[in-house]
């Protein structure tokens, strides 16, 4: 049966009531329900007779013989089925179906399967078939189903203050379209967002065509692709470059965040791990180099990174330039650049030494002369075919925010068109654009919230979700991809491309009929059997940007140059402000997500605020660096941090006379002088997760210097605020957490995972037979030791066990919120998470070193610096399923107990809520729901059952029925998604007992992924069955980084991490032998008197410390039991 | 100086202490049983919208389970036909029947015939259908003889110790997988012994989960 895309009209019901279906209040209206209604009492007194006389009887006997208790309350109310009147095609109710569709945001899309559970979508996964994604997403594209069912979103078309109607919308748009036609749109403006969309782009033409006199503009806060401007210049076409990282062996990042924050950057990070990952001795691995002002992702990845502020990295670029291509002209640009030229030259040199496989990359929000350099670098290296691809891209003509400005201002504009966006947040300061707005006579706003830009708009028409729309939209590298909707707008929200074809006085102005006509104009062939393979593909194949074949001229460089200031000494009275895009709020439009809101920031760890952040420098030259000792390694006397409060230092910044205030955060790594604040917090109207929090760095934005500025000064307001950090603890105490090495000395010992910590120095706790051993048949066989408890034995036909790499763990947080989404994750509020009470179930741990930290641990001078330039290691960590598991021995009602694959699962019925399970774990991953944060507003928590009860019918839509939703006073942590491993087991064993091999039971590997491993742009996550040794996940522990964190404890976690390697250049001047924290590792644990210069690289040590035993008297650090993490919360 | 209290009262405490420990004793006992699904929920048997006899259709027509529970066999649900499956044949036969006026009406408008849902687990128990009757558990094993039931009663208690019974000893409780929708036959122990029973569920390779994770998420 054919399958019908278009939908039906809607009913008189769907166009003036309340559109999600399914929710009781809406059964109630339907005429057979109150039919049902009215007939409700003669079935109910039939009740009486027969069976249930009897039932009656039994009850009222059991109510006597308890002494008046009556039971009848203890009976379950009674619930219906409520089946398809008519059956639907495809639908299995309890089983989940996906769809292809892609989520938009700015000049590209991400590809994406949607989960529905019988029409209501409920969780993301990246589209396999998308083969540069490979089947990742983004933290972005994870957190965006829950805007879909966020209850304050725009739930009516509204003008002037007046609610309008689907049909009142119709006439409203065609009038537009017919009072316009007449002046050729002469009055008539649109301002949209930046948009992929090939079918948007043939109706802005086709706009073009019908009005030719109207203005058509288009804006977007942030940028995250390179300048058109750049590449028009040098190579006289219209190109963009897309970057191959695979191919890349040195890289050099100038101000580019391209792990995270550019356009592209999920199919980046998955090609820059795939240079990164290192399985064997002999395997090649990248460098990065990264000259940078805020520490971004990308910058913490770094082999080598010189922090530079934004504004000198033209002369860093135009001064590596002179080094490779040799060309003088590049010197006069490069004057004034503050940076050891030894680190230039040898950054030069090694990508001299590569060419053809080297590649330098300048930040989006750098100006086109940054760029223009980076490809005359790559064109000189040779790089432009091997290592970066140009592109052909359509090239924008649409006018900017700015041009669109003066149109207004000059009165000529009667007509005003928002396509989504919120300029009256976000546009340039300097435009006042919400004045400018309100003096346009009409004002058409099409926006998901009734936000900032909608209160200065007469009319507001509410926008429908991408899960509710027809669209498409390209990704980075142009493939075409589907926007399907997964259920009917839930509200009623209309598209852009609906409002502009309506506009258009277009006869089938629907969505769908607009995208079916672009896609079928574009496929060609037989139409409707290119559009079915188009939206079960969930791309169009071949549909990439073609390659274009470049030829670079450098005379264009000089003309974008020119004029090019040299770059200005910094100081703290002339400070440079870098605004960078909020790694979770993006440019605000997510303000109202509360998973965003809620995820920390992957470097700052700051949930739920933005700060200025500053660095230690110029934290000391302000005045507010914390002055106490240990500061490093414990809670602070100075008190910068109380549980999980980071009581901040009040600042304004005042930049070009306008001025914010906001908290002052000082994050090492920074450069000196450089100050860094995040867009996209301090909305004033959005909803009530997105009012408040933080500050609107817009306000110092202008249109000039989008991106950074100089000349700016802080200033105390001798006031302090509390922030909500998860993460105090900076260092990891010159302990064994994250055990790293060099390059060179994992390729002379590839085990150097293993001469580290308390294992080095003893016989193995696995017994030397145990250590031979592969990680299955130690959990199948080895003996539990002399454990007075009952250990479980693992006879299941699965083992679970996972593995994180942690050398490619870009850290970018999408693990978090994807097990949020997954898992029915509440989130708790500022106020709960300043308490250490967040319920993020992997958590992402950022240590900093410097290599300072000293032998006396605690007081130590080297402690009570904070590091300026330090090095950063990454870790998830989340339950690991300990074999031998500390929370399930203290559990007095065995709540948590293993099961016989391995698990350590959680039965939520049985917890009590001692939380002794929390107070023993060593990784500190269990999460105790204080209250009921599934059920209780957020801000009346504490009023108990005086508080509001309830969640809104439309935000119990987003939970996974798969997974139960907990209640107040349990407890909770991963369970490596058991919900998955159940149904994937159980669809297994579906399939080969239908297909005559019901003895094959075992679930071949890959089936069943856990939606953190799902999620990961860079395959760091491995999770399978340790029986099967071919599994990737066996094959991984099999490898020689393989080690298990605190794995002295004899506690035997089925998750191990790999670990972490850095590629350093031994010619460069800030080249060390050793990471830091081995560095800080060696001194705290092999203080002076022991050599500890052979336990760096060497490798020869690691057997022969069995012996040694003054080391472990000397080491503090060994005894400390739980992880350096937060333990607050359990108090 | 007379005594307060008279001397009967010296039993008192005696007595106090006698009347609670029955007391508790009767409540304990009322609780255990008229507390637990075994009362509550055995003989449950509501009455439906349309009156539909499973003894009517399965054992005089003859009709299989999963003409109307089509999914039983795919998903964890197993479902209740939509009208449009009912309609296959009443639009044929006893069109016009006042018993069948919801089915018709909810064909015709498309709003569900409200159903009264018998066999629940809780919401914290994740039960799969597909899982059992596609490995040799018949439908009989919880739901009885549905096949001879006019009106649909609830027969087992469907609690926990209900599950672990039969997870704990799954050879007296497997059907050859053809019998499974077969509510007459009998189980492989009851026809050829609890041995058979042994060797299926080795050749199958059935381990029913005891612990948490098989059942609650």
């Amino acid at each position: 049966m054919k399958r019908i895309f278009d939908h039906p009209a809607p009913s008189e019901r769907a166009l003036t009531g309340p559109q999600y279906w399914r929710s009781l209040d809406e059964l109630a209206a339907t005429p057979g329900f109150k039919q049902q209604l009215a007939r409700e009492f003669p079935e109910g007194a039939s009740n009486l007779d027969g069976v249930d006389r009897r039932h009656f009887m039994k009850l009222m006997a059991a109510s006597f013989a308890l002494g008046g208790l009556g039971l009848a309350g203890c009976r379950r109310p009674e619930k219906n089925i409520l089946p398809f009147g008519k059956s639907v095609e495809g639908i299995i109710p309890g089983l989940p179906q996906y769809y292809a569709t892609a989520m938009p945001l700015r000049k590209s899309a991400i590809p994406l399967l949607a989960e529905t559970h019988q029409g209501r979508p409920t969780k993301v996964e990246g589209n396999p078939t998308y083969a540069p994604h490979g089947g990742a997403s983004s933290l972005l594209a994870q957190a965006s189903v829950l805007d879909l069912y966020d209850p304050e979103r725009a739930t009516a078309h509204t003008s002037a203050g007046a609610v309008i109607n689907a049909a009142a919308v119709n006439d409203l748009l065609a009038v537009i379209g017919t009072t316009y036609t007449a002046s050729k749109g002469a009055g008539l403006a649109f301002l949209a967002e930046e948009s992929s969309s090939p079918t948007r782009a043939r109706l802005v033409k086709q706009l073009r065509r019908n009005f030719p006199k109207a203005v058509w503009s288009e804006y977007e806060p942030v940028a995250d692709e390179a300048p058109a401007a750049a590449a028009q210049t040098v190579f006289g076409q219209s190109v963009k470059p897309v970057y191959r990282f695979a191919k890349a062996e040195r890289i050099v990042s100038l101000d580019a965040d391209f792990l995270s924050s550019e356009s592209g950057s999920l199919y980046y990070a998955r090609e820059f791990a795939k240079g990164r990952r290192v399985t064997k001795k002999d395997d090649p691995m990248n460098r990065l180099y990264v000259a940078e002002s805020a520490l971004t992702l990308t910058g913490s990845m770094a082999d080598h990174r010189l922090r530079l502020a934004s504004s000198h990295i033209l002369a860093f670029a135009a001064a590596l330039a002179e080094k490779v291509t040799g060309q003088a002209s590049f010197a006069k640009l490069a004057q004034g650049l503050d940076a050891k030229p030894e680190w230039l030259a040898e950054c030069a040199a090694d990508l001299l030494n590569h060419k053809g496989s080297s590649l330098v990359v300048a930040g989006a929000h750098q100006p086109a002369s940054v760029h223009a350099i980076a490809y005359a670098i790559n064109a000189a290296l040779g790089n432009i075919g091997r290592t970066v691809d140009f592109v052909e891209i359509p090239a924008s003509d649409a006018t900017s925010i700015s041009d669109l400005a003066a149109v207004i201002k000059a009165g000529s504009v009667k007509t005003l068109v928002v396509l989504g966006g919120n300029p009256a947040y976000n546009a340039p300061a300097e435009l006042n654009w919400a004045a400018l707005q309100k003096s346009v006579s009409e004002v058409v706003r099409l926006g998901y919230y009734a936000d900032e830009t909608s209160a200065h708009a007469g009319t507001h028409l509410a926008s429908a979700h991408y899960l509710e729309s027809w669209g498409d939209a390209r990704t980075s590298d142009g493939t075409i991809v589907p926007i399907q909707p997964m259920i009917l707008p839930l509200f009623g929200g209309v598209t852009e491309i609906e409002v502009l074809a309506r506009i258009l006085g277009e006869a089938k102005a629907d969505g769908y009929s607009q995208v079916f006509a672009t896609i079928t104009g574009i496929a060609g062939g037989d139409a409707d059997k290119a559009f079915r393979r188009f939206l079960h593909d969930g791309l169009l194949a071949n549909s990439a940007y073609p390659v274009a074949s470049v030829n670079f001229n450098g005379a264009g460089i000089a003309k974008l140059v020119n004029g090019a200031a040299a770059p200005v000494a910094l100081s703290k009275a002339n400070l440079e402000v870098r605004f960078v895009t909020d790694h979770k709020m993006d440019d605000g439009r997510f303000a109202n997500n509360g998973w965003l809101q809620e995820c920390p920031d992957p470097i700052t760890k700051i949930s739920w605020d933005n700060a200025i952040l500053v660095s230690p420098k110029l934290g000391k030259e302000l005045g507010i660096d914390p002055k106490g000792s240990m500061i490093q390694v414990a809670r602070k006397e100075e008190a910068d941090f109380e549980q999980g409060a980071e009581n901040a230092h009040v600042f304004t910044l005042t930049v070009g006379g306008r001025t914010v205030r906001g908290p002052v955060h000082i994050q090492p790594g920074l450069s000196n002088y450089t100050v860094v604040v995040a867009l996209g917090y301090g909305r004033t109207q959005s909803g009530h997760v997105g009012t408040g929090a933080g500050f609107s760095a817009y306000a110092l934005r202008t249109a000039a210097t989008p991106s950074f500025v100089t000349g700016a000064t802080l200033t105390s307001t001798g006031e302090r605020m509390k922030l909500a950090n998860t993460q105090e603890h900076w260092s990891m105490e010159g302990r064994d957490l994250v055990r790293e090495a060099n390059l060179s000395e994992y390729q002379e010992n590839p085990a150097f995972v293993n001469s580290f910590g308390l294992e080095s120095h003893s016989p193995s706790i696995l017994g030397e037979e145990g250590t031979k051993m592969t990680p299955g048949e130690r959990a199948s066989q080895l003996p539990r030791g002399g454990s007075l408890y009952k250990t479980p034995e693992f006879d299941g036909k699965h083992q679970w066990g996972m593995s994180i790499d942690l050398n490619t763990c870009i850290g970018c947080n999408a693990c978090v919120v994807a097990c949020q989404a997954e898992n029915n994750i509440p989130i708790v509020g500022k106020d709960q998470v300043m308490r250490g009470r967040e319920m993020h179930w992997i958590r992402l741990d950022r240590y900093y070193s410097n290599g300072a930290i000293d032998a006396a641990a605690f007081g130590g001078e080297g402690n009570k610096e904070l590091p300026e330039d330090p090095q950063i290691s990454l870790q998830p960590i989340a339950c690991a399923q300990c074999e031998l598991a500390p929370c399930e021995t203290v559990c007095p009602v065995n709540a948590t107990v293993h099961d016989e694959e391995g698990l350590n699962t959680m039965a939520y019925n049985r917890c009590i809520g001692t939380r002794y399970c929390a107070n023993n774990c060593p990784y500190k991953v269990r999460r105790f729901n204080f209250f009921d944060y599934n059920l209780r507003q957020l801000d009346s928590l504490y009023l108990g059952q005086l508080g509001p009860k309830g969640m809104p019918e439309l935000v119990k839509m987003v939970k996974n029925p798969e997974v139960t939703v907990r209640m107040r006073g349990v407890m909770e942590k991963c369970t490596y998604c058991v919900q998955r491993i159940q149904n994937g087991k159980i669809q297994h064993k579906v399939k080969t007992a239908q297909s005559g091999n019901p003895s094959d039971v075992v679930v071949p590997d890959g089936t069943i992924k856990t939606a953190c491993q799902q999620v990961c742009p860079v395959e760091s996550i491995v999770f399978g069955n340790i029986l099967d040794p071919k599994s990737e996940v066996s094959l991984a522990k099999a490898r020689e980084q393989d080690y298990a964190l605190l794995g002295y404890l004899n506690i035997r976690p089925r998750t191990t991490y790999l670990g972490k390697l850095r590629n350093p250049n031994p010619k460069m001047p800030d080249y060390a032998a050793l990471p830091q924290s081995r560095v800080e590792y060696n001194k705290k644990n092999h203080p002076a008197g022991h050599d500890h210069e052979d336990h760096g690289g060497a490798g020869e040590h690691a057997p022969a410390h069995g012996t040694e035993e003054k080391s472990m008297k000397k080491s503090p650090g060994h005894t400390g039991l739980a992880v350096a993490n937060r333990v607050g919360g359990l108090s | 100086m007379s005594n307060i209290f008279p001397k009967s009262a010296n039993k008192l405490p005696l007595q106090i202490i006698i009347y609670l420990v029955v007391l508790a004793g009767i409540a304990t006992a009322g609780v255990t049983y008229y507390m637990t699904p075994k009362y509550t929920r055995v003989g449950y048997a509501p009455v439906q919208p349309v009156p539909f006899s499973h003894a009517k259709h399965v054992t005089e027509l003859g009709m299989d389970c999963r003409y109307c529970h089509s999914n039983v066999d795919k998903s964890a649900h197993s479902n209740v036909p939509t009208s449009q499956t009912c309609m296959n044949c009443h639009s044929i036969i006893k069109t016009t029947s006042p018993l069948l006026a919801p089915v018709r009406e909810s064909y015709a408008t498309g709003e569900s015939v409200p159903w009264v849902w018998i066999h629940k687990t809780p919401d914290y128990a994740y039960f799969n259908h597909s899982a059992h009757v596609n490995r040799g558990v018949s439908c009989v094993e919880c739901h009885g003889k549905i096949n001879e039931m006019d009106v649909v009663s609830h027969q087992q208690s469907l609690s926990m110790g209900f599950c672990l019974e039969c997870h704990r000893n799954p050879e007296t409780r497997v059907r050859d997988p053809k019998d499974v929708y077969n509510l007459n036959s009998p189980t492989i122990a009851a026809k050829s012994g609890v041995e058979a029973g042994l060797k299926f569920v080795h050749n199958w390779n059935i381990k029913p989960p005891q612990s948490c994770s098989g059942c609650h998420r």
